[in-house]
Formats: C-alpha cells, structure tokens, sequence
C-alpha cells in the first residue's frame, strides 16, 4: 500500500464530488426533507404532550427516540435509499467513460487503495449532509427536549453503516456496468429487491425471515428500536466491503473473461462466508432509556440461571397481530439472553383464519419439559417458563420506572434555519467552489 | 525533464489478440531500443490501439509476450514499466487543469519533474482553464504532460499529434525527441498522419489486418517495398 498517494487520491475524489452537481442538490435538499419531518414529529409530539390542552398521553409513552430522532433521520432513510447512490455512481461511472480510469489503472496506487479512498470520501461527505438532522437535534435540546445519548448515537450509526452499503452498492453498480445509467438501474433494481425480500418474508420464518431481518431497511429497523446487534454491524460492513470488492473485481485491467468472472465468484463466495459468520454473532445491547427491549434486571437474572436449551412452537400465522406482539415482547427480549433460542412457526396460512383447532397455542419446552401458553404478554409467558424450568419467579424488579419525557415547547427557528438558511448556504457554497469564468 | 532511466530493451514476441472470433492481432514481433522512438502506423483497424493497451496491460493477450532484458513480464510488471496514454479521452473535465496536472505529478511520485514539462509543453495558457474548456490540442498537451511525468522506461503514446495545429505539432516532435534522447527512455508513439510519423519516429513498424507489414528506418521500408527513393505514403501502400 502506498499511503503517500492517499491524500491526493482524496484531494481528486473530494474534487469530483464537489464537481458533482448532484451532490449540491442533494445537500440542498435535505435542509427542508429534514425540516418537513423535523417539524411534523416535533408538532405530534407536542401534541402528545397536551400542547393544545388536552389530555397529555401517558408520559412513560413519551420517547423522544420515537417521537423526534428516528422521524427527523428518517429523511435521510428516503435520501440513501433513492439519491445517494448516485454519488458513487458518478464517481465510477465518470471515470470510465472519460477514460480518467485509464489513466489511474495505470496508477502505482493500487485499485482497492483507490476504491477505499472514494468509499472514504463519500461516506465522510455525507457526515456533511448529516448537519441539518445534527442541527435539528440541536435545536431540540435547546428547547428543553431531551435525547439519550446511547439510542441517539445507535441510530446514528445505523444510518452511517447504511450509507457505507449504498456507496459499496453503488460502486459495484457502476462498475460493472456499461454506463451510468444501466448502473442507476440495477441499483434502484437491488433496492427494490430487498423491499420485496421484506415484504416477503414479514413473519415467515426460516431462512427466508432470517435473510430478510438483514436486509438494510430492516437492519436499520432494528438501529431505530434502540438495538445494537454486532451481527447487523458486521452484516453491513461485511455488504460495504463486499461491494467495493466487486468494483475491484469489474475494474481491475489486463483480465481475460474467464479471470475476471472467477474473480467476481471469489469475491462472492468469500463475502457469503463472511456474512454467515457475521450473522452468527450474538453480542446484543438494548441502548435505550426505558430498557423496552430487555426483560427486567430481576427476570433476565432468573432466566440467565436456566442452563437447558429452550425451544418455542408457535402456532400463529404471520398476518396475526398475536404473532408480532409476541416477537417484540417475547420472543426477542429472550434471543438476547438465549442466543441458542429456537423458534418454529407451525401455522400453514397466512391469516390464521381457517386453521385446525389447535391454532393460537404457543409451546415452550425448556429440556424435556414442554407446556402450552396461548399468552403473548410478557409477565405470563415469564411465569410459564420458569414453571417449566423450576425456577423460582423473581421478587418485583427494582427497575426505575422509565420517566417519559413530554415537552409541549416548540423549537424555534428550525423552519427559518432548515428551509432558508440551509439552502441558501448550500447554494452560496456550491457557487464559491466554482471558477470565476465559469 | 523526468531523471534518465536503466537503459532496457523490450522485445515483444507473438503477440496476438482476438475479439471474440476476430483475430486483431497476430504474431505481432518487434523490439524497442532505450532512447528509440518507434513510430506505429497503420490503416484505420489495423490493430495499432489494441497493441498499445496489450502492451500497457490494460487487455489480456491472447498469445505471445512481452519480454524486458530478456524476462517475460507479467501484466501487473507491463504496467509498471510501460505508462499508456489513450487518445479520445477527456478525464476531469470539470477540473481545473492545474489541479489535474499537480495532483497527477504527486501520484506519479514526479513533483520535481513539473517544472520542465510545464515549460516544455508551454502549458502557460492551459494551466488556468477548466479541462473541459481546453480546445483538443490543449487537452492534448495537458495529458501529454501527464504521459511525460510518469517515471516509468517506456511510454506508449496514441495519436500524440491528434488535434495538434502545424506549431503545436513541430514542438511537440522536438519534445518527444529530446525526451528520449535525454532521459533514455523509448516512445513508442501510434501515429495517423504519416508525415509526422516520419519526422518523429527513429523507426517505423507498419501494422496492417493485425500483422507486421514492415519495421525499420524509413530506408529499409522502402528497401522491402522495393521503391528505392519513395515517399513514406508510398511505401506504406505498397506495404499495407
């Protein structure tokens, strides 16, 4: 590696970047995506919190994770997934048809020190296009709203991970293919792809499921609900790395067909692996302030005494709203302390409607011992399963019960800020980086 | 200019290379001195580009090989010894000139090289304007001096005169020259128009339908097209 070359490779990406009209508007317009889902989330939550009078919602219910950060970054969802791929596109796509490409094939910096420095540079610009959302965050806690550091930060870096897979996915795209836009396409086709795996595989279970919970809309889900999964981390890393791998694979000169294919089929083979062996990492940490996705201390402490392996037989089908309450209250909470849990899902349709008569049971066997609750709450399903596994129940935890954080006050300035000051700068900024002559 | 380089003489030998079921290239044999300039000619699709980006790596051969003090070189080791510039191509248009020349010139580890070939190539007047508003000859000599900073023994130069006005091409064939002459390395330069191929070339290989048609001092072309005292657009009739 030649780490000398690093700065002006960078200096000639950020150059193109800046070059990229695109880019501009892009920046452009996250000031007002920003600002619209800023404000509507800041509104509804004052709402919620009895700013027009009436009764205030519950504030234990009053989250700003929820309520403000997931919506304000939310546009930036919306921005990766339909216009940031371009950039990267650009960035490849340029150099091939200007025959800039080659040129730096020719290069004594090797082709993945290149493709590293162009990831770098579009993944550090886009910190750039965080600064409205950042601002925005800002100008809620200097109106008295609250963010937990923790859930904010884990959101953040789901975002960020799904910027690094967008630039890998863009990256391959235009390098693989002849122009641009057959690079737009088959990026906007693979976006799409994953949106119909999610759809897909909503609570089917199996493989099918467990592939679509990697997907990055799904992923990031999971960022956004306050959980911090070392296996997404490393799925989405091991995506990014995959992708830039493939531009190598497409970009590298002097290949026959024959040893450019193997070398796409071991990029592949060695990026499936990877990703089985991310996806089996187990470390998770529940980031949020109100613990919603963790037992109580004193339960996930009796649970952690049971030493037999735990299995769950559920006979719901995916459209019943039982199945997902049981997910999200159950059956996830105990995969983070039973990373060995095994889950199967009986029931043959999908609406549950005309089902056999044992529809709705739900079986736990911990070791040999099996039982049936039809429950999906939680302190019931608890209470089963430490029957089953002859574990005393735990005394009342003495958890503190989550505060809420209602605020009825607006921020002010964020309209002036989001919709006006950021777009003029935007606009000045992009006319000083031109030329004079221009 | 840039520093004088190992003398090493690059022999290429059988090479071929083919498009699917279109053989453009074959048995392609002809050896390059240190300090020579090798002038390609040749019809339109006689194979003269294909051979350049063979040579440079950059296109897989299909046979034959390209051997450097007498040690065949591997594709990744052509690149190393052997700088392509392309004809046709317009990279960072949307940058300004000096920029690309200076970020080049620091990529290609030849700072110190800038200097010369900015004033070689009379860059004065194409330094200050954006790439993509150069006139083609302005371009020309910017990638030129791009080719000329690369530290390597051997540079492959396709169409270097293309878009060049009558001043422009007389000072760049005394550039070339004196470039070889001064730094020992060998151009091997692909050249359209046969009048300037003649003027900057020591030697001259003639490729036609993919196959070496003639090689050697403009004398011996005409010795092998048997018209003793012709010009170099006669031989290369009589040859190709």
């Amino acid at each position: 590696m030649r780490f000398r070359d690093v700065r002006p490779l960078a200096r000639l990406e950020v150059q193109e970047l800046l070059a990229c009209r695109a880019s501009w508007l892009l920046l452009l317009l996250l000031g007002p995506l920003v600002g619209h889902a800023f404000l509507t989330a800041v509104s509804l939550y004052a709402e919620a919190s009895g700013a027009s009078g009436g009764p205030a919602a519950l504030a234990q219910g009053l989250s700003p994770l929820d309520g403000i950060v997931v919506p304000t970054f939310g546009a930036y969802d919306l921005a990766v997934t339909l216009l940031f791929p371009f950039l990267p596109i650009r960035l490849v796509a340029a150099g091939k048809e200007s025959g800039a490409l080659r040129i730096t094939q020719q290069l004594e910096a090797p082709l993945p020190l290149q493709l590293a420095v162009k990831g770098a540079v579009l993944v550090s610009g886009w910190l750039i296009a965080w600064i409205p959302g950042l601002l925005a965050l800002f100008l809620w806690r200097s109106a008295g709203g609250h963010l937990h550091g923790p859930e904010t930060a884990t959101v953040l870096l789901g975002h960020l991970l799904r910027v690094g897979f967008a630039a890998g996915l863009g990256a391959a795209c235009a390098a693989v293919a002849e122009s641009a836009s057959s690079a737009a396409l088959m990026a906007l086709s693979v976006t799409v792809g994953t949106w119909a795996l999610d759809f897909v595989a909503a609570g089917r279970g199996g493989l099918l499921e467990a592939l679509a919970r990697m997907t990055p809309t799904a992923a990031l889900r999971t960022f956004e609900h306050g959980t911090l999964k070392v296996s997404l981390v490393l799925v989405f890393l091991t995506l990014t790395f995959y992708g830039f791998a493939l531009a190598w694979a497409a970009l590298v000169p002097g290949l026959s067909l024959k040893a450019r294919l193997l070398r796409h089929l071991a990029v592949s083979v060695a990026a499936f692996g990877l990703l089985l062996l991310a996806s089996q990492a187990t470390p998770s940490w529940d980031v949020t302030e109100d613990r919603r996705n963790s037992f109580p201390r004193a339960d996930e402490a009796a649970l952690r005494t049971i030493r037999e392996p735990i299995s769950v037989t559920v006979r719901l089908a995916p459209e019943d709203p039982r199945r997902l309450d049981l997910e999200r209250s159950v059956l996830d909470k105990l995969r983070r302390i039973f990373p060995s849990l095994r889950v199967v899902y009986s029931a043959s349709s999908r609406s549950g409607l005309f089902e056999p008569d044992h529809y709705g049971e739900i079986w736990y066997r911990v070791g040999t011992r099996s039982g049936m609750c039809r429950s999906t709450t939680e302190p019931i399903v608890l209470e089963h399963l430490y029957g089953l596994a002859g574990v005393p129940k735990p005394l009342d935890s003495n958890d503190p019960p989550y505060p809420g954080h209602p605020l009825t006050k607006q921020p002010r300035g964020a309209t002036r800020l989001l919709f006006g000051l950021w777009p003029l700068a935007t606009g000045l900024a992009w006319i000083a980086s031109r030329e004079p002559w221009e | 200019m840039a520093a004088r380089l190992p003398a090493r003489m690059l022999e290429v030998r059988g090479l071929a290379k083919r498009f699917g079921g279109l053989m453009v290239l074959e048995g392609v044999t002809f050896d390059v001195a240190p300090g020579e300039v090798l002038g390609l000619i040749g019809p339109n699709g006689a194979g003269k580009t294909t051979l350049l980006e063979c040579l440079a790596g950059l296109l897989p051969l299909d046979a034959g090989e390209v051997l450097m003090d007498g040690r065949t070189l591997s594709p990744r080791s052509l690149r190393a010894a052997l700088f392509y510039l392309p004809d046709g191509i317009s990279p960072w248009a949307e940058h300004r000139a000096s920029f690309v020349l200076d970020t080049m010139a620091e990529l290609l580890g030849a700072r110190d090289a800038l200097p010369l070939v900015r004033r070689t190539l009379t860059l004065g007047d194409v330094l200050g304007g954006r790439v993509a508003s150069l006139s083609k000859g302005q371009r020309k000599r910017l990638l030129l001096a791009i080719a000329l900073l690369a530290p390597r023994p051997y540079l492959l130069l396709d169409e270097p005169f293309d878009g060049l006005d009558l001043s422009q091409t007389r000072t760049v064939t005394r550039v070339l020259r004196q470039h070889a002459k001064e730094t020992g390395r060998a151009l091997v330069v692909s050249i359209h128009q046969l009048v300037d191929a003649s003027r900057v070339s020591d030697r001259l290989l003639l490729l036609s339908g993919g196959r070496v048609a003639g090689q050697g001092t403009l004398e011996a072309l005409r010795e092998r097209a048997d018209l003793p005292g012709a010009s170099l657009e006669e031989v290369f009739l009589a040859l190709s």
